[in-house]
């Protein structure tokens, strides 16, 4: 049975107090695709930056003085904790302002808060990984570290969905990931002629998959809907409830379990989650606006 | 009568107009004293400066929907129920800078808030003891500790109050919180007839007596006490069955009672703002006109605010149904889960504060009766 | 050589000897070159197709977009349903060959003929074709969602 990876919320060692942030800048912007873009970010402080570690699956809180703060998952190798990576939408108030910001601005980061995804549980055993959108942002530090260790891991699939090819996120490190003997499953909602890879949505991709349910853990990350029929899907296929991993969203403003936002039942989700078991999270997984 | 200091556990009398002189030694040992006062026809607690601010010979009446503040005039100082006010507003203030943040050439440094006042507490009834002890467990006894409720608590006098005037929306009988204070107080006081009986809780609360004329409580004191307490217990306006109750609420999210409170709750957000352990926040950034300077303030939020749940793409609870469902399903079932007790101590603030008087008790058996 | 391709399939090695060979007699193997149309919207139907190599685009043209792809097959898909349902009369998408490809191809009117005949056999074939288009039509209702709009900051 794999145990959910409790990781402790580990508040950067210099403020005693969890609220208040500390320094960081913007090193580099890489544009991914439209109102996407990763952000490199490098602490202010030489003993943060080099004490700073973090977990796959975990998130920080990125803050811009006088428009406000946003969590965002952490999208590096966490075994390169020095080069720190948020991949981030343009969709709100905070990414909006993010997004109009240049290299060498200064803002306030928090973290790293909440689950991880439980890679060493999941070590001798098949993996599927599968991300819609955005979602693949939080499940590539995963990637990393299965990359990292490839020998322990069996089977590893990825299967990436977006709407359209030019959604696509890290499409140019697809073939890397190949070489490393992981099978990457692209798919897009819609798209023209020129598109020569699969149309057709994330969870019709299990159709041809024959996992092998006694070995095979999954980790997913996407709009919630997705994740639902990813559900439905592996659950067909054998895929016990406890293997099968989802990393939830909900509003967060303090990460750290008091403000009372991202609750999801029984869960704080700064801090149980984002990253939980389906078996913990399905008695509301389909209840209407919980 | 003495003057000597009390040791924790000892039960003492002491004259009504004594409670001056402890007072003023709170006051010397620099507390800010904050206890009940009549404002705006209600009780409240804020600042008070002297006995003669407290409640005297006021009380009051509520139920769901209503409550009036009463002239009793039998010149007692704690004979009325809780009212709209609890203690979270001073552990855990409804409006508090986090930090600020400084704009500097290039770069920007954020200063934490260090401010620490210092309580004393005039007042706390056992419910309310109850309270701030859930409270604990949320700010102080997880992982991460929150810095500022730390301070406040840490330094706060807790003067509490066996409650002998129940209302009509209470129910601490069935929450096992009262109407007697247990225990986490400096003192408790009972109000007699003729005097205050004391109970010494903590050394601290001892020396705050030291300038007090004091005798020890004879049997009659106690058994006055005694009485008033069994006289409490039997006048709970309500009562709450809490056997396997996250159970049954967590199983029943779709029961229909859920459609029929949403068509009378207003979303108004009254029973979290008047609830003693509804701890959700939200932060705000306050900028001056320059925007050199922005502080980062907390301030008190309700799962029935509408952008609440709110997430990129909308809101995850649009329907009022599904916010009193997470509000219902928080307090009395999953609470439990997350802090080890239910979050809540049967004060009634929510039923009586409800515009349209909902009330918690009602909507609970409910769905115990008719569950699936 | 043809009956070979079709016992590779899943779908072909549960069939009784008589259902197989009734199912080889109506099949012919097609092969398209990358690009090739293969039917256009609106057209009449004529075979059911199941994929052996290759992949298939089914396109919708719209106005204003041209050509937009809303699905792809490949190995072992089937497609041209809609020409087994004799409710709809005509092709409801076009199909195109993105990669050259290799298909065996069921005579649609001979199919619903030996079902009628031979009701176990209907059966077998429309249940398998009652399981793709259900699939599909899960499909349809998460494209229609446009989840991805509604996806995380």
């Amino acid at each position: 049975m794999t145990v959910l990876m409790q990781q402790t919320t580990t508040a950067l060692n210099g403020q005693a107090d969890a609220m208040v942030p500390e320094t960081a800048v913007i090193t580099r912007i890489q544009y991914e695709a439209p109102d996407i873009a990763t952000y490199t970010l490098s602490f202010t402080d030489d003993h943060i930056r080099e004490q700073y570690q973090f977990l796959p699956g975990q998130f920080n809180m990125l803050y811009l003085p006088g428009i406000g703060e946003v969590a965002i998952s952490i999208s590096s190798d966490p075994g390169q904790p020095g080069t720190l990576l948020h991949t981030i939408r343009e969709a709100g108030n905070v990414t909006g302002a993010l997004a109009k910001l240049k290299k060498g601005a200064t803002i306030g980061v928090r973290g790293p808060y909440g689950s991880a995804w439980p890679v060493e549980s999941a070590e001798g055993k098949d993996l599927i990984i599968v991300g819609g959108g955005i979602g693949l942002a939080p499940l590539r530090p995963a990637i990393y570290h299965v990359i990292r260790h490839r020998e322990k891991y069996g089977k590893v699939t990825i299967l990436s969905g977006a709407r359209e090819p030019g959604d696509l996120l890290y499409p140019d490190e697809y073939d890397a990931w190949r070489e490393h003997g992981i099978e990457v499953i692209v798919t897009v909602d819609r798209a023209d002629k020129n598109w020569r890879g699969n149309v057709g949505v994330v969870p019709m991709m299990f159709y041809k998959m024959r996992p092998d349910g006694r070995k095979t853990v999954i980790f997913t990350c996407g709009p919630e809907i997705m994740m639902r029929f990813v559900v439905y899907e592996a659950l067909a296929r054998r895929i016990p409830k406890e293997r099968i991993f989802v990393s939830l969203e909900r509003n967060m403003k303090c990460a750290v379990g008091f403000c009372g936002h991202c609750q999801y039942g029984p869960f704080f989700l700064c801090k149980e989650g984002p990253v939980l078991s389906y078996d913990r999270v399905e008695p509301f997984f389909s209840v209407e606006e919980f | 009568m003495t003057n000597s200091i009390p040791m924790p556990g000892k039960h003492i009398v002491i004259a009504k107009d004594a409670l001056q002189t402890l007072f003023s030694t709170l006051q010397a040992a620099n507390y800010t004293l904050v206890g009940p006062t009549v404002r705006e026809e209600a009780i409240v607690y804020e600042e008070i400066g002297q006995m003669d601010d407290l409640p005297v010979g006021w009380t009051d009446e509520q139920g769901p929907g209503t409550y009036r503040l009463e002239e009793a005039g039998d010149g007692r100082y704690f004979n009325y129920v809780v009212g709209p006010h609890s203690w979270k507003k001073f552990l855990y203030p409804p409006k508090l800078t986090l930090f600020s943040a400084q704009q500097n050439g290039d770069g920007v440094e954020f200063t934490a808030n260090k401010e620490s006042p210092q309580y004393a507490f005039i007042g706390v009834r056992g419910c309310e003891l109850a309270a701030i002890a859930i409270q604990d467990r949320i700010f102080l006894e997880g992982q991460v500790t929150d810095p500022h409720y730390k301070k406040r608590r840490e330094r706060a006098f807790i003067l509490a109050v066996n409650c002998t005037q129940p209302g009509e929306t209470c129910f601490c009988v069935s929450m096992q919180t009262g109407p007697k204070v247990k225990n986490g107080f400096d003192l408790s006081l009972t109000e007699l007839d003729e005097s205050f009986l004391l109970e010494i809780g903590s050394e601290l609360g001892g020396e705050m007596l030291a300038d007090c004329d004091w005798r020890p409580a004879g049997s009659y004191e106690l058994n006055q006490s005694r009485q008033l307490m069994l006289d409490a217990e039997m006048r709970m306006g309500r009562s709450l069955d809490t056997a396997d109750l996250p159970e049954i609420l967590l199983d029943n999210l779709d029961h229909p009672r859920w459609d029929e409170v949403a068509e009378r709750c207003l979303s108004c957000m009254n029973c979290t703002l008047v609830c003693p352990t509804c701890f959700c926040s939200d932060v705000q950034d306050v900028s001056d006109l320059t925007g050199g300077k922005t502080e980062r303030v907390r301030v008190w939020d309700s799962c029935f605010n509408p952008d609440f749940s709110h997430v990129h793409g909308g809101n995850l609870r649009p329907n009022i149904r599904a916010r009193y469902r997470q509000w219902l399903t928080h307090k009395l079932a999953s609470w439990e889960a997350q802090f080890g007790t239910l979050g809540c101590v049967g004060c009634g603030r929510c039923i009586t504060w409800c515009p349209v008087g909902i009330d918690l008790t009602e909507e609970a058996a409910a769905i115990r009766g008719g569950q699936s | 050589m043809l009956a070979d391709k079709l016992r590779q399939n899943p779908w072909f090695k549960v069939l009784k000897p008589a259902h197989f060979q009734k199912l080889v007699e109506i099949a012919t193997e097609v092969t398209w070159s990358e690009g090739q149309t293969i039917f256009r919207e609106g057209d009449q139907h004529d075979y059911l197709y199941l994929i052996v190599e290759g992949r298939v685009a089914l396109e919708k043209y719209v106005p204003n977009q041209g050509q937009i792809t809303i699905l792809t097959l490949g190995e072992n898909d089937l497609f041209g349903w809609s020409g087994v349902m004799p409710v709809i009369g005509t092709r409801t998408t076009g199909a195109r060959a993105v990669q050259p490809t290799v298909a065996i191809g069921f005579d649609s009117r001979r199919l619903r003929e030996i079902s009628e005949a031979d009701h176990d056999l209907g059966y077998f074939i429309f249940r398998r074709l009652t399981n793709v288009i259900a699939g599909r039509l899960s499909a349809t209702r998460l494209q229609l969602l446009n989840m991805y709009s509604q996806s995380t900051e």
